[in-house]
């Protein structure tokens, strides 16, 4: 009974996979001495009308859940395994704009996170790459789109495959589950098999050893794997999508939207946005 | 082709403006190049339609269907020399794009260019006017949300028009042709059901809605009905290798030989030691690596058997140690050999003790199956998550949870019955054949009769006993894998 | 105590080899002539030879120097207090224990360090009714007597169900051949037991206190069955039990075995009317 108590725990334990079970905190970059330059925000909206609040899961944070597999926009750093990436410094920027604290619950499956939001109560906001969609909009809300991105088709290096040859009965292509690369494969590939797995390394694993024939995933992070982990694959194919991404937030506190666009708004305006992107991407996009 | 097409155009032109200058004739035919040119894919001259496709709407399924909500998504590149100012779009009679939103994507290469503009939709068209010029070259992308095919099913190809900044206005290609498949009857009694009051007061509740949404039921029904054979299918093809694998290696657990034994509990010790989904990566992942590739299922049916064939060596090492001693010895008594005595004495009677246990391992390794999901089996799980993902709504595990408990429940009940059976049968119940006419038996037999009901229940009380404690031991972890301490109670016999 | 036992010579006791079967045989008739009943022929050679059987377990001595020879169609029965061995030597003698020691011999033929499948040989001359009956539970009373004549003496199915028949008819169960073991008495188990040996036409029947499990009202349909066949089947009969009158009636000798060690025999009426042992009498008394 013990051991198949194990395996079920097992079960679980790959629900929350990295392991990193404790809260962790946004990293060096957040604040709470944010409150003199963010006080003008939130008393001037407290002040003109009372309906500008929003709730929070826990006051005077603002709390996260994100999928961190998804490099290099949120991803755990091998050492402290605290959450790093391009949406972790925007969201730790949102949260100063806003005089908040920041803090990332536990990793999530990727295609839990609109749900989580919509069900509200446990995070306020997600932000991992989500590209707005219409489906997901029926969900939950988003800020505005705080960044622009594209699919890629990835396959081993020197693989004759293209987007024509995919679209093929004995083919497998895997995506992360839930991601717009899965929306793009049943629509694009209706003839192959559409193979959504919980991560990118593992989906990517599989392209490596061939268990798949090609993986379609947000370019971006696409050409970060390739550099940083798996040299032997190669982007056959970009598509142009230009998907947007934007933050996720529940129906339920339109303010809370409100208060993000305007986060970003400023943080656009003065620049914070470009340096991070010059951080993560080596230049502005 | 295009030549005679130039020369019927041409000819009709030249009957209707005979006093045009020859510049304006040179003009047109210009036009008309252009126009027939666009057909050619690597033209770049004018406008070109890269593709047209259609969301699937088919619950789980990978179908466009007529009649209900979709997405349209158009692509096409603006032509080289030109500036795009609006864009039409057409399907043929009985599509519709009324109460359809459109979102714009233009890009440049990677990159997005920021224009907006608005959409018209009247019936089966749909005008799309940009706030600023499209520049050349640009990929513009429309994804129309919410618009609906003809319902009855066939290939659609999208076609239209645009107009350039200077006014003038061009027909497009036609897209390549979208296969809509008619209505099915599913999805018509999902209709009805959206139509029902009932169903919207049930879905207004959120937990309802979110868990137990009807329509959503009955299509994930369908929909993961491919899933639950896998399923099955797994489990039924594995289960025979487990069971053979599995009473190999308990045989070799209970030999003689120490290296025999050795190798035993290393198989079962460390597949019983580690998790399934970590069995199942290292399989899926690693055999590839080193060269060997087997179809997906095939592999899951394999990691399935070795698996379970651990935990069921274990219920038949178990099983085999509960047969108390004398019945080796009374097989020796008689002359048997060890493959006699195994064979028709002591095996039998474990195949018996371990049915319960064997049932709910069968049990396990069922559910089980749905950690395959992780590597792309496209069994139960990976078409509810499938369906979850695209729905946003937990119903499609409901449907699984479901479709695991049609098979588990009855097994759950079978489980009980058997052992309510051993049971009986263990303390001297069960069934009893029909009295035999043996000619001269009749005083033995009454004296018989006598002596059984005089002392059955007193005499075996004792022999009963410890039986039922063997069995206790073996049914007890029913519900899942039995451990190894079941061996220790078994051996107390 | 071991240290006391004048055989006793580090772990394993040292005997004298088997005797030869002419020197054994005239050695025998030469004790026993006064100590059974049994009529015995000219030329005849003891069917079970016993010679300096030792037995331990771990450290405890089960069987010290136990001597004892059996004629062909003898009757004996083997009496004593707990855990004075007798059932260890009757195991010994098919071997479902290993001697520690010493020779046993059945038809001259030397059994203890034999191979394995001459071990299976054996045990088809020599059948045993176990204390517990150790009926196979899943098979009905007929296939329990029927297994052993096909799988291990190859009858066919006919005649084994003919002989199951048979036998089951001698203990008065015919009617009851297709009833599985939990459905019956412990009584009728242990006629079907019986039986099963019996089917198997062995040379020496071995009984192991085969009424001691049973409740008092049922042993007589047991001691009837066995008296039957010491009477009138002329079987070597090897009897281990507490049923005094039983001895009495039907032994054809009585040995008399306490710690490990055989301390008196000779027929019934004489070791059970005069006991020439103190220990003897004492333990006739304490039971009679």
């Amino acid at each position: 009974m013990k051991n198949s108590m194990s395996r079920r725990q097992f079960i679980l334990a790959a629900g929350a996979l990295a392991g990193s079970a404790v809260l962790a905190g946004c990293g060096g970059s957040s604040t709470s001495s944010s409150s003199t330059s963010t006080s003008t925000d939130s008393s001037s909206s407290s002040a003109s009308a009372s309906d500008d609040s929003y709730t929070l899961v826990k006051d005077g944070t603002l709390t996260v859940v994100a999928e961190l597999g998804f490099a290099p926009f949120e991803y755990m750093n091998d050492q402290t395994g605290d959450p790093e990436g391009f949406d972790v410094d925007v969201i730790n920027a949102v949260a100063e704009k806003m005089g908040l604290q920041c803090e990332y619950l536990p990793n999530q499956k990727f295609d839990t996170l609109v749900p989580l939001i919509k069900q509200g109560g446990k995070a306020d906001v997600s932000i991992a790459a989500i590209t707005i969609t219409d489906v997901r909009e029926e969900s939950v809300d988003f800020s505005e789109p705080y960044l622009d991105s594209n699919q890629a088709i990835v396959a081993i290096k020197g693989s004759t495959e293209t987007e024509a040859t995919l679209n093929d009965a004995s083919k497998q292509v895997v995506c992360q589950g839930g991601t717009t690369g899965n929306d793009w494969i049943t629509e694009n590939l209706p003839n192959a098999t559409c193979v959504p797995v919980d991560d990118v390394t593992a989906a990517l694993t599989g392209v490596q050893t061939g268990l798949y024939n090609a993986m379609v995933v947000d370019l971006p992070v696409a050409k970060y794997m390739l550099t940083n982990s798996f040299s032997d694959l190669d982007i056959i194919e970009e598509i142009a999508t230009g998907e947007q991404y934007g933050i996720a937030i529940s129906k339920d506190n339109p303010n809370l939207t409100k208060a993000v666009n305007k986060a970003l708004e400023d943080m656009k305006s003065d620049g914070t946005m470009d340096s991070i992107e010059t951080k993560w991407f080596g230049s502005t996009i | 082709m295009s030549h005679m097409h130039e020369n019927a155009m041409t000819r009709g032109e030249s009957h209707h403006t005979r006093c045009v200058p020859a510049l304006a004739l040179a003009l047109s035919v210009a036009l008309v190049l252009v126009a027939t040119l666009a057909l050619l894919p690597v033209s770049a001259l004018a406008m070109t339609t890269n593709k047209a496709t259609a969301r699937p709407n088919e619950d789980g399924g990978s179908g466009v269907i007529g009649a209900m909500d979709t997405r349209l998504t158009w692509e096409g590149t603006v032509g080289d020399d030109e500036e795009v100012s609006s864009i039409t779009l057409s399907l043929p009679e009985g599509a519709t794009f009324d109460h359809a939103s459109t979102r714009i994507t233009v890009l440049d290469g990677l990159n997005r260019t920021s224009i907006d503009g608005t959409a018209t939709s009247s019936g089966n068209s749909v005008d799309v006017q940009f706030s600023e010029g499209i520049p050349a070259g640009s990929l513009v992308r429309l994804e129309i949300t919410n618009m609906q095919f003809p319902a009855d099913g066939g290939d659609y190809v999208v076609s239209g028009g645009y107009t350039t900044a200077d006014g003038q206005s061009h027909v497009l290609d036609d897209s390549a042709a979208i296969t809509v498949i008619a209505n099915t009857p599913l999805q018509a009694a999902v209709s009805w059901l959206d139509a029902q009051p009932w169903v919207a007061a049930w879905n207004s509740n959120p937990f309802l809605g979110m868990f137990f949404k009807p329509q959503l039921l009955l299509t994930s029904f369908a929909s993961l009905f491919p899933g639950w054979l896998v399923c099955l299918g797994i489990v039924l093809a594995c289960y025979p290798f487990a069971i053979v694998l599995g009473l190999a290696f308990a045989m070799l657990k209970t030999s003689r030989h120490k290296v025999l034994r050795a190798i035993a509990i290393c198989y079962i010790n460390l597949l019983r030691g580690t998790p399934l989904f970590l069995q199942i990566y290292i399989m899926f992942f690693g055999l590839p690596m080193v060269g060997i590739n087997i179809d997906n299922n095939v592999l899951g049916v394999i990691v399935m058997a070795v698996n379970s064939s651990a935990y069921l060596a274990e219920i038949f090492r178990a099983g085999i140690q509960s047969i108390p001693q004398g019945q080796y010895e009374a097989a020796a008594s008689l002359g048997m050999n060890g493959f006699q005595t195994m064979t028709s004495i002591i095996l039998p009677q474990t195949v018996r003790r371990v049915i319960p246990t064997v049932t709910s391992d069968f049990i396990t390794s069922y559910k089980d199956t749905s950690l395959l999901s992780s590597v792309g089996v496209m069994e139960l799980m990976m078409f509810s998550k499938n369906l979850t993902t695209t729905t946003g709504n937990i119903t499609p595990y409901m449907a699984a949870a479901i479709y695991y408990l049609i098979v588990t429940l009855p097994l759950i009940k079978v489980v009980g019955i058997i052992e309510n059976n051993i049971a009986r049968s263990e303390r001297g119940g069960g069934p009893r054949p029909k009295r035999r006419a043996v000619a001269g038996a009749s005083q033995q037999a009454s004296k018989a009769e006598e002596e059984l009901t005089a002392s059955a229940e007193v005499s075996h009380v004792e022999a009963a006993k410890p039986a039922a404690d063997v069995f206790a031991a073996l049914s007890a972890p029913f519900v899942s894998h039995p451990t190894v301490d079941l061996g220790g109670v078994a051996d107390g016999e | 105590m071991a240290s006391k036992h004048r055989h006793s010579h580090g772990d394993v006791p040292v005997v004298p080899d088997a005797l030869s079967a002419e020197e054994a045989a005239n050695l025998a008739f030469a004790s026993d002539q006064t100590l059974t009943k049994h009529h015995f022929t000219e030329g005849e050679h003891p069917i079970v030879r016993i010679e300096h059987l030792n037995k331990s377990f771990d450290e405890t001595k089960v069987l010290r120097d136990v001597n004892l020879d059996v004629w062909p169609g003898e009757v004996v029965v083997v009496l004593g207090p707990s855990g004075s061995g007798k059932s260890t030597m009757l195991r010994c003698i098919n071997l479902l224990e290993t001697p520690t020691a010493g020779h046993i011999l059945i038809e001259d033929q030397e059994i203890t360090g034999q191979s394995k499948t001459d071990v299976n040989k054996l045990r088809r001359e020599v059948g045993m009714v176990f204390q517990s009956f150790n009926l196979f539970p899943h098979l009905t009373a007929k296939q329990n007597v029927m297994i052993g004549q096909t799988k291990v003496l190859k009858r066919s199915k006919e005649d084994a169900e003919a002989e199951a028949m048979k036998q089951l008819t001698a203990v008065g169960l015919a009617d009851r051949a297709d009833f599985k073991p939990p459905q019956l008495s412990g009584g009728q188990q242990q006629r079907v037991a019986i039986a099963r040996a019996v089917a198997m036409h062995p040379n020496v029947l071995l009984f192991d206190e085969p009424t001691s499990a049973l409740d008092p009202e049922l042993v007589r349909g047991v001691l009837d069955v066995i008296r039957d066949l010491a009477e009138n089947s002329g079987m070597t009969m090897i009897v281990v039990t507490h049923e005094m009158d039983f001895a009495r009636e039907v032994a054809d000798r009585v040995v008399f075995m306490e710690d490990g060690v055989v301390v008196e025999q000779g027929v019934p009426e004489k070791v059970f009317d005069h006991p020439e042992n103190a220990r003897t009498a004492e333990f006739l008394g304490s039971i009679g």
